[in-house]
């Protein structure tokens, strides 16, 4: 697992906001933010539905400001219109992190199931770029996924598997 | 009264400080023509201009955001109300205009009248709650209190259906970015 103060740290140097509805895959760095709230720099700001969390987003980058977005992959299925309508059709850059749920660990989990075979194919329908965070290199990574959003002023993916981040 | 007849009436009671967000459809249609620009006009996205407007209010707290927003498009959003109430912030206001239909794609029925607006705004503790049916009498008035609460306001207004015959708003959506990125920063 990535180092959660390591990893916080470095999002406190990128973002401003960090905007979400949680997933087990992100336990570990959402438990950290609670723990530390009082002396983390980021604004975590809840909300209770995928598509809101877009707007949210949507709201804090047209005031000039950075915001990191993170779902399960279940609410990618909840955010076609907030990505096609707004952030993508606004140029509002903006990096979610979304878990790769359905796949090998998740196999006595059906409800993951068939997002998980699609989740790919669905981005690159979206015209969403997209990377898989990994353990290894996640800041060469990340900052390949940042360089991206800020060259097509547009919202980018890192698919995060178990483990990862929690 | 009309929705846009509301709008009109907004003319005056705002200042190049407040930023507007609409809800899509002739609502930002009538704040593009009617109300001094640029604004946030939502073009897509139903249901989500509460939540446009709580991250512009979170990241704005010297600005006051208006929301404007039918009934149909505040259903399909209702969680993101509720998450407004969570945060309350100080600076944003919702205006609901409810005339019990989805106007922009032909009048058909909401059912935005199964809620009480008076008992369910007043159940979530936010400060400055009003459900009024829309008065020329009145409209002045009521206008006035919810944009001036200190607090996290929002009024729900009954409004008759009926618009104007406006144009199509002609910026394109990066170009309504582009000028509110620049009037924020």
């Amino acid at each position: 697992m990535i180092d959660q103060e390591v990893f916080i740290s470095y999002l406190e140097s990128k973002f401003q906001y960090i905007c979400g509805v949680p997933c087990s895959y992100f336990k570990e760095m959402l438990n950290y933010l609670a723990e530390h709230e009082s002396n983390i720099q980021l604004k975590h700001i809840l909300a209770t539905r995928e598509d809101e969390v877009v707007g949210i987003a949507s709201g804090v980058v047209l005031s000039g400001k950075q915001v990191l977005v993170y779902m399960q992959n279940s609410g990618l299925g909840n955010i076609g219109d907030a990505l096609t309508s707004l952030a993508q059709l606004y140029k509002l850059p903006m990096l979610l992190l979304i878990s790769y749920r359905g796949l090998e660990s998740d196999r006595n989990f059906p409800e993951h199931s068939i997002m998980g075979e699609v989740n790919e194919p669905v981005l690159k329908a979206f015209r969403i770029p997209y990377w898989i965070l990994t353990e290894d290199n996640w800041d060469t990574i990340m900052t390949r996924a940042l360089q991206k959003m800020e060259e097509i002023s547009s919202p980018v993916v890192l698919l995060v598997d178990k483990g990862v981040l929690g | 009264m009309k929705g846009f007849e509301v709008i009109k009436e907004m003319k005056n009671l705002i200042n190049d400080n407040d930023i507007i967000v609409s809800s899509n459809g002739n609502i930002s249609r009538e704040v593009y023509h009617l109300l001094p620009k640029p604004q946030v006009y939502l073009r897509g996205s139903m249901g989500l201009p509460v939540s446009v407007g709580l991250g512009l209010a979170l990241a704005n707290p010297d600005k006051k955001i208006i929301v404007i927003t039918g009934d149909g498009n505040f259903l399909m959003g209702l969680g993101s109300f509720v998450t407004t109430a969570f945060y309350k912030p100080k600076n944003l206001k919702i205006l609901i205009l409810d005339n019990s239909s989805y106007f922009t794609t032909g009048g058909q029925q909401t059912v935005s009248s199964a809620i009480d607006f008076s008992n369910f705004l007043e159940s979530f503790k936010i400060g400055f709650t009003a459900s009024e049916i829309a008065s020329k009498e009145n409209i002045r008035k009521d206008l006035t209190e919810f944009l001036s609460a200190e607090t996290f306001s929002v009024l729900h207004l009954i409004t008759e259906v009926g618009k104007e015959n406006l144009e199509n708003i002609p910026w394109h959506p990066e170009e309504i970015s582009k000028k509110i990125i620049a009037r924020i920063i």
